[in-house]
């Protein structure tokens, strides 16, 4: 097992009267893409900041890279990058300008080509800020947050309020930071986002952690299973195939479903239906962490970040 | 120390590059200028008012020294001269006339003022060529013939002589009457040492020397309304920058996630308050710059800022702009924030008196200024850069180096670091 870089222990954050925080436990492990997912107001930001050392824990221990949140709040920042929500950076001065003052901030020598060229930034690097579009000021909060080289990447839902291709743009700029050998701190509602990027994923409603696992896992044990739909002339005779390999069987106008728990029950009735496969259709619908939000939380989360 | 230049740096590059900031901050402050030293800067109103009683009389006449000294008076600009009669006995004149209120200024010149002035200023003169003679001679003996040296060893021994023959006169004594309630007496007091000054210098025939260089210029500065109110302006408009200006930066860097990113780096709470504040304090330097360039090239404002006038202006700087900080620190809505920064900066800019003498204001409302920082920062610069009067500033420098500790101590108390 690769070694441990966030130990969060029992963590409660209690607000006047609400508990933003309630008693969750969890690791990050070296060279992984951590997320926590979860609806607004869930308690990620709140989390995410008390391992930045930006909010103070009611109760409970988190440590960051062996340092005590509490404690040694210097070494900890001194150590991590960190792009806030709803991020923002000077907006009158340029790219580049933003990027080296993070890094004087660090005091470290302000020699930013090769990360705004490995970040594609290089092109806009006198543009100033304000004048970026939604992605590409998100591409110079990593680059901000990369600048001073740092062990472990914070990115507080990164890519909410973008376009769908300003997304995907940004998810490979993420991808990047793992080919790096960076760990990264991901929050995120976008169920989608987390399932492409994450190696764990805890899952996070009502401040309360209620899963904690690789993808693979949580959608094996909370996916509900591989679905196989089927429409068209010969439906009856397809659902009686279907019948021989599962019993879950529903229906939705002229479409027949069978659900099944793994792979491998799925591939022998698929197998037999190919065979037969004239006069109706296949499709085959993969379970995915919406399924798994859905078993765990009861709900959904819409694009806004809320609970439907 | 290097992380609080380069948020230094970015604040100000910031604000350099926005068109609202550079209007507010100097566009703003330059019209007000413009359009009060039009207004004000022609005649009459500020000007202040000198009774002037001369017993220096001869066959009905005014002597010619008193009479060249009375002009000397009136060609200052800021005075306005009344020639009261000398059979005039000023205490009850003064009761007589209600709407003196306090604000009676009478100088006497006494009789005998010619005859004192001159026979003074001709002993003055022989001891200027005698020391001069004592200072060859101790100076340049060494390159002298000894016949030379023993000429001018002689002559040296008559003039002494003859200096003995003088009558030794008594000094001219003028005689100033102001009440202790007149706030600008003291104005008016050190003008009329600075002319005093350089007549004494003229009359003994200085003016051809180095020395009257500086002393001439004290006469010379002739004074302009704008000149009496630049300071008033520079004081006005580094209150307004700190207060409007640093509130709602601040609150909107609040807004806008920045503060947050940058808690979330190594910089220190103190470092970014310091980089505030060194932003305002160099802005604080611009506008006087640019102000008094401005009022020199238009209203040919002569009064400058010296090294005191830059480190009360310094002091200002930090003053408001830790108000600011405290405003933009304690109100997160960016529109309630500069709201609140108005409501502190306008009141206190036109109640100080810093656009008008505060002696034109009712009495009550003198002692509401008397209450605001702003009070003292105009005073002390008035004091500084147009009475050449430090010691004025006393009491200027101790109110706003005091206030300056304060404040900048309650903005760290303020600021937020976490919980943003």
């Amino acid at each position: 097992m690769p070694e441990k870089v966030v130990e969060v222990e029992n963590l409660v954050k209690q607000y006047k009267t609400v508990t933003a925080v309630d008693r969750i436990s969890f690791d990050v492990y070296q060279g992984e893409i951590f997320s926590l997912v979860g609806p607004n107001g869930a308690g990620k930001t709140t989390t995410v900041e008390i391992l930045e050392c930006l909010r103070k824990p009611t109760s409970g221990s988190a440590s960051v890279l062996g340092f005590d949140v509490t404690k040694d709040e210097t070494e900890i920042k001194k150590k991590i990058g960190v792009m806030p929500q709803d991020f923002n950076a000077f907006e009158r001065l340029t790219v580049k300008e933003n990027v080296e003052l993070i890094a004087r901030i660090y005091n470290i020598k302000p020699e930013t080509k090769q990360i705004l060229e490995e970040l594609g930034l290089w092109e806009v690097r006198n543009r100033q800020f304000h004048k970026l579009s939604g992605g590409m000021q998100r591409r110079v909060g990593v680059c901000m947050a990369l600048v001073s080289d740092p062990e472990l990447l914070f990115l507080d839902e990164p890519t909410t309020g973008l376009d769908p291709e300003a997304r995907r743009n940004t998810w490979e700029v993420i991808k990047t930071l793992k080919k790096m050998g960076k760990t990264v701190f991901l929050t995120s509602h976008y169920m989608e986002e987390v399932e492409q990027l994450s190696n764990r994923v805890g899952v996070i409603v009502n401040g309360k952690l209620i899963a904690t696992d690789t993808i693979h896992e949580l959608i094996s044990k909370y996916g509900g299973g591989i679905k196989v739909n089927i429409r068209g002339r010969k439906i009856e005779e397809a659902e009686n195939i279907l019948r021989k390999f599962t019993e879950n069987i529903s229906y939705d106008k002229d479409i027949v479903t069978g659900k099944f728990k793994t792979r491998e029950e799925a591939s022998k009735a698929l197998a037999e239906l190919y065979q037969l496969s004239d006069g109706y259709r296949i499709e085959i619908i993969e379970s995915g962490m919406d399924d798994v939000f859905l078993q765990l939380a009861g709900h959904r989360v819409n694009e806004r970040g809320e609970l439907i | 120390m290097r992380s609080v230049l380069a948020v230094f740096i970015a604040l100000i590059k910031g604000w350099l590059r926005s068109k609202v900031g550079i209007f507010f901050s100097f566009l703003f402050p330059l019209m007000l200028l413009l359009i009060f030293g039009s207004v004000f800067g022609g005649t009459g109103s500020t000007k202040y008012v000198l009774h002037v009683q001369n017993f220096d009389v001869k066959d009905g006449e005014p002597t010619e020294l008193s009479k060249t000294f009375i002009n000397a008076l009136d060609s200052i600009e800021i005075f306005e001269i009344k020639e009261l009669d000398p059979s005039i006995d000023v205490n009850s004149y003064v009761k007589e006339n209600p709407s003196f209120e306090y604000n009676y200024r009478i100088l006497k010149i006494p009789k005998g003022f010619e005859e004192n002035i001159q026979e003074k200023s001709m002993a003055v003169r022989l001891n200027v060529v005698v020391n001069t003679f004592a200072y060859i001679e101790k100076n340049f003996s060494s390159y002298m013939k000894e016949s030379d040296l023993q000429a001018i060893k002689e002559g040296q021994e008559e003039l002494e002589q003859w200096k003995n023959t003088f009558p030794t006169s008594e000094r001219a004594e003028l005689t100033f009457l102001a009440d202790e309630n007149d706030i600008s007496a003291m104005a008016v007091r050190s003008i009329l040492e600075s002319v005093i000054n350089a007549f004494n210098n003229r009359l003994i025939g200085v003016e051809e020397q180095m020395m009257t260089i500086t002393s001439e210029s004290l006469v010379e500065k002739n004074m302009s309304a704008t000149d009496y109110y630049l300071p008033g302006y520079i004081a006005a408009f580094i209150m307004t920058n700190g207060i409007m200006g640093t509130t709602s930066i601040i609150s909107e860097l609040r807004r806008n996630g920045i503060v947050k990113r940058l808690a979330a780096t190594p910089l220190s709470k103190s470092s970014w308050i310091l980089s505030n504040v060194l932003q305002q304090t160099v802005l604080a330097f611009m506008l006087t710059a640019v102000m008094v360039a401005f009022g020199w090239v238009i209203f040919d404002v002569r009064a400058l800022p010296n090294l005191y006038a830059l480190l009360l202006i310094f002091i200002g700087a930090v003053t408001f702009s830790s108000i600011g900080m405290i405003l933009g620190g304690i109100i997160k809505d960016v529109e309630a924030a500069s709201g609140a920064g108005n409501a502190i900066a306008f009141p206190m800019m036109f109640l100080s008196g810093a656009f008008w003498p505060i002696e034109m204001m009712p009495s009550y409302m003198q002692s509401i200024a008397k209450c605001l920082p702003l009070y003292y920062f105009h005073d002390g610069l008035r004091n500084i850069m147009i009475l050449d009067n430090l010691s004025g500033a006393y009491v200027p420098f101790l109110v706003m180096g005091t206030l300056a500790a304060v404040f900048i101590g309650i903005a760290i108390r303020i600021t937020k670091w976490k919980e943003l």
